[in-house]
């Protein structure tokens, strides 16, 4: 019965087929592009199954068809929450072969000892990943650092001990970098009738009781913290690494603000947060994009807005556990060149969401597409989602505007804080007020 | 042959009985040894660390947190106890005594435990469309008349909280009232009746005494249940409650197994003292 | 059975039945709700309004476009709500045997398995969890969830076996003794049919409590979901009224069971009504 598959790919459907075929092409290109190492025939890696468990933003059905029609071997997927994904990695390494945490993971489930790490060097399109995972740890000269747990700082590792070392200073990873966005506030601009552009009036009396926000101890701190700044009420030296005074400043006054009723609700699931807009319950409050966007197909405005302040950004990425070994361990890096390699950034990026190595994604996307994905531009033909659905008709344009416009503006990366046992013993004493 | 069978029966007890050992060792008493051993684990903030430390028993015992926490669950608790308690015995006075047919106290006791059989995730989702600010319930108010403003406090709240227990537990309170009272012989009542006993008088001193085993049995039921629950305030608090399980899921989520471990033994030995008191009230396995 | 109650139809009468008949009602709203929320037309989503009726929904879970493949996780749901109920049956009947007998210890069993119906689900899950981890062993679905999931059924199946061996009268089996019965032949034709209703009663109870139980399975399921921690999961994504679709097709399957369970129940009654 443990041959049992969550999402396993055995029909193919015309549509994949084709999607598969131009991604197959790319995927022996790009393995015949890799040197240095011996690559597996394909016949040898047919019988190769890479269990892989993360986010259902990014583990789904249609993309795992995808990766083994252009790999030959299968690649299952299963979805589930972070925290899930964090508990398996810590507690059950062996229940899968690719784990797909976030970088504000990587303090607890890297130094548990169950995984290997990534080698650059087998890396084929190590080059076009983004320089935020590398030395300067900026996409671009001009990008914002961002405070708290930046990806390039939790990255690198030696071949012992579970500590992280100095960005660019070694040639192995805790993990292979596949895919990042930014997140802000999310409005009913028909409800709030007037123009939004910061994250203070997640606070502000109007919106008394028609607010909500992320209940993740972490990042709803962080978010009242892109808030509190934003009203000068509280001042941070790194909103991603509060201090224990900080945090003290920071709950006061949440908690002042539950007293009077502003908070409708903390949310924790994705349906909550867009129920709650869609149902009018609340017309200001955290939200990722993908609720923003399932909100909006339900006909009810919703804008993921742009605010002064800047984005509070996250990033995930795959890490391979011990007891993966020999032509196993080599499909798995087939797989993860394949990931970088482009077609998963054009499916993803139809999602909202960026892949790692932009230059790739552009190359496997048609132009009017990258232009209103990445370039932030208008829409000049209909814009569709991976699965054919109609999200934006030709006019519309990208919430957030272009890709260097959010990635180039984080304020803060998702963090665990050195405090977090502080933190979220506040964040407890906060939700029982 | 005989032989045999003599020596099957002298064993035959702890025969008998070995499945139910192994299956208790394996299941509840080796999962408490490993929580315990736990409990005295460090947690240096990302990782629970094998060592000897009293912190988290001292965190538990002075943190303002852990007493908020159990004043919110036992007024909780205390309130599903209540509204359950006097909702299961209604329903269970009306099956036995106020249904006659034998088959229609079956349809209709059967009819109570359908819904059972939904899952019970699903049923809690299920009261969101019902209690929301454009939910089923706030349409119907204001298009009555009854209000002009939607009710906030319906969904998110404590009150969706409680409301789902009460929904999803009140069968655990009818099922053991119902197996007692049913047990209740009808020529006790008759007899208080012909010594000229009120209907009142008959419930206070025949019906409620000889219903306590089965109000034992469901409250320990309903008790257990509510104090252990963390899925309903997730999906239907808002995040706006804080009980005690919540707290213990929310320090596993945050990977610190040693205090969740302390809290959680907390909770059981709590539990273990509630549940005792009750037994030691009523000799709930002679009623058995 | 005394006319006592019926002929007294008192405002008390009709204030018992008004509650039943409201309990009812608020037992069904959200079963209702669901139920007609996994009829929502294609565009439609997990709350009201209804845009159109279809049963898009229902050929969602058969044939799933995006996420949330439910049919395996019910299917392991199932098989091991199975295994299960007879584990509990076994296990319960044959305790019961012992309980009746009485032995030395039988207090301390006792409270275990009312300690075992009390003891936090969370506790549990992450107990057996932990234990299987520091075993450097791989929990699975069959293995940490189903002694969980015993850890839930079995008391309710021990504390059924206790309440129906009182009330078996001890000289119905010495009779079969002395017409000079086996201790085989005792079990088999005097102990086991009497009990039948109470075993078929403890299998209920351990199919459903298995198939709906969440908490304690949280952190021992393994690779593999289960569907209760399927549709948890999904509630945290970006669900569609699948989630009510799978949810009426899971009633309808537990009607069935239930109802197949009574039929059951109901032949063998007849049967032995008929053999006596």
């Amino acid at each position: 019965m443990t041959e049992s598959k969550d999402i396993k790919s055995k029909t193919v459907t015309r549509r994949s087929m084709l999607k598969g075929t131009a991604a197959a092409a790319a995927g022996i290109g790009a393995a015949s592009a890799i040197g240095g190492f011996p690559t597996v025939w394909a016949q040898d890696l047919k019988d190769i199954t890479i269990r892989q468990l993360g986010l259902a933003v990014s583990n789904m059905d249609p993309f795992a068809k995808m990766a083994t029609d252009a790999l030959g071997f299968t690649i299952e997927q299963t979805a589930t929450d972070l925290g899930t994904v964090g508990n398996r990695g810590i507690t059950q390494p062996k229940s899968f072969d690719l784990l797909e945490p976030a970088y504000m993971q990587f303090k607890f489930v890297w130094p548990t000892g169950n995984f290997q790490p990534v080698d650059i060097n087998r890396l084929t399109h190590w080059d076009k990943v983004s320089g935020i995972y590398k030395e300067s740890g900026k996409g671009w000269d001009d990008a914002w650092l961002g405070d708290g747990q930046r990806p390039h700082s939790v990255m690198y590792v030696d071949g012992s001990g579970s500590d992280f070392k100095t960005p660019g200073s070694t040639e192995l990873v805790a993990a292979m970098p596949i895919l990042h966005n930014a997140d802000t506030i999310g409005i009913r601009p028909d409800e709030i009738g007037r123009p939004i552009n910061s994250w203070g009036e997640l606070l502000n009396d109007e919106f008394n009781g028609k607010t909500a926000l992320v209940g993740f101890p972490a990042i709803g701190g962080m978010d009242a913290a892109m808030a509190l700044e934003a009203l000068g009420k509280v001042s941070y030296q790194d909103k991603g690494n509060m201090t224990q005074a900080e945090i003290d400043e920071t709950f006061k006054h949440l908690i002042e603000y539950k007293k009077k009723g502003h908070f409708r609700a903390l949310w924790t699931t994705f349906n909550e947060s867009v129920n709650l807009m869609l149902s009018g319950e609340v017309v200001i409050q955290s939200m990722w994009s993908p609720a923003v966007t399932a909100v909006r197909a339900k006909g009810i405005p919703c804008v993921y807005q742009d605010c002064k302040e800047g984005y509070r950004s996250w990033s995930l990425a795959l890490m391979i556990p011990n007891h993966v070994e020999g032509k196993k361990l080599d499909a798995t890096y087939d797989y993860l060149n394949w990931y970088l390699s482009g077609p998963a950034g054009a499916f993803f990026a139809r999602q909202g969401y960026y892949v790692v190595t932009p230059d790739n994604t552009q190359k496997e996307l048609p132009a009017a597409e990258w232009d209103f994905w990445y370039g932030g531009k208008e829409a000049t033909v209909e814009i569709r989602d991976p699965f054919g659905n109609l999200m934006e008709k030709p006019g519309a344009v990208r919430d957030g505007g272009s890709y260097k416009n959010r990635m180039g503006r984080v304020a803060v990366w998702n963090s665990v804080m050195a405090e977090n046992e502080y933190l979220t013993e506040k964040w407890n004493e906060f939700v029982a007020s | 042959m005989t032989q045999l069978t003599d020596r099957l029966q002298r064993y035959s007890t702890a025969l008998q009985m070995t499945p139910l050992g192994i299956a208790l060792l394996l299941f509840l008493i080796g999962p408490i040894i490993v929580i315990l051993i736990t409990s005295f684990y460090k947690f240096n903030g990302f990782l629970t660390i094998p060592d000897v430390t009293v912190k988290n028993y001292v965190k538990l015992f002075t943190s303002g947190l852990t007493l908020d926490n159990y004043l919110e669950t036992i007024r909780i608790a205390a309130i599903v106890w209540i509204v359950t308690a006097v909702l299961g015995f209604i329903i269970a006075y009306y099956l036995v005594f106020d249904v006659i047919s034998l088959r229609a106290k079956m349809l209709l006791f059967l009819l109570c435990v359908v819904p059972f059989w939904t899952s019970g995730v699903i049923r809690m989702i299920a009261w969101i469309p019902f209690l929301g600010k454009e939910g089923v319930i706030n349409r119907v108010f204001m298009s009555i008349g009854i209000k002009d403003e939607p009710l906030e406090f319906l969904l998110f709240s404590e009150f969706a909280v409680i409301l789902s227990y009460v929904h999803v537990f009140t069968l655990f309170m009818v099922a053991p009232l119902f197996n007692t009272m049913a047990r209740i012989d009808p020529s006790l009542i008759e007899a208080a009746r012909d010594n000229g006993a009120k209907g009142w008088q008959i419930l206070l001193h025949v019906i409620i005494p000889l219903c306590k085993p089965g109000i034992a049995i469901g409250t320990i039921f309903v008790l257990s249940l509510t104090l252990s629950d963390f899925t309903a305030v997730r999906l239907l608090s808002g995040a706006n409650v804080g009980t005690v399980a919540l707290s213990i899921s929310n320090q596993i989520g945050s990977y610190n197994f040693a205090y969740s471990s302390a809290n959680s033994l907390f909770l059981l030995i709590v539990l273990l003292l509630i549940v005792g008191g009750i037994m030691r009230l009523v000799d709930v396995r002679k009623q058995l | 059975m005394s006319g006592l109650v019926k002929v007294k139809r008192s405002n008390w009468f009709y204030f018992r039945s008004t509650i039943f008949y409201l309990f009812l009602l608020f037992l069904y709203g959200p079963i209702a709700v669901m139920t007609v929320l996994s009829f929502q037309g294609e565009t439609g989503g997990l709350t009201f309004p209804m845009r159109g009726a279809s049963l898009h929904w229902f050929a969602d879970v058969f044939n799933p476009s995006y996420i949330g493949d439910f049919r395996w996780p019910w299917g392991r749901s199932v098989i091991l709500a199975l295994i299960i109920m007879v584990l509990t049956m076994v296990i319960s009947f044959l305790a019961g045997l012992a309980f009746r007998k009485g032995f030395r210890g039988n207090v301390v069993f006792f409270y275990l398995v009312v300690a075992s119906l009390i003891a936090p689900s969370i506790l549990i899950s992450l107990g057996i969890g932990r234990m299987f981890t520091s075993l450097d062993m791989q929990s699975a679905w069959w293995s940490g969830a189903l002694g969980a999931h015993l850890t839930w059924t079995l008391p309710f199946g021990v504390l059924i076996m206790l309440a129906i061996f009182s009330r078996f009268d001890p000289r119905t089996e010495e009779a079969a003794r002395d017409l000079g019965a086996t201790t085989w032949q005792t079990l088999k034709s005097v102990i086991i049919p009497i009990t039948l209703p109470g075993l078929v009663g403890v299998a209920l109870f351990g199919f459903t409590l298995s198939y709906d139980e969440f908490a304690r399975t949280s952190q021992v399921s393994g690779e593999h979901n289960t569907l209760p921690l399927e549709l948890v999961s999904v509630t945290g994504t970006a669900s569609t009224p699948s989630l009510y679709a799978i949810g009426t097709m899971t009633t309808i399957f537990s009607l069935l069971v239930i109802g197949l369970s009574f039929v059951t129940l109901y032949v063998i009654q007849r049967r032995r009504a008929g053999g006596a």
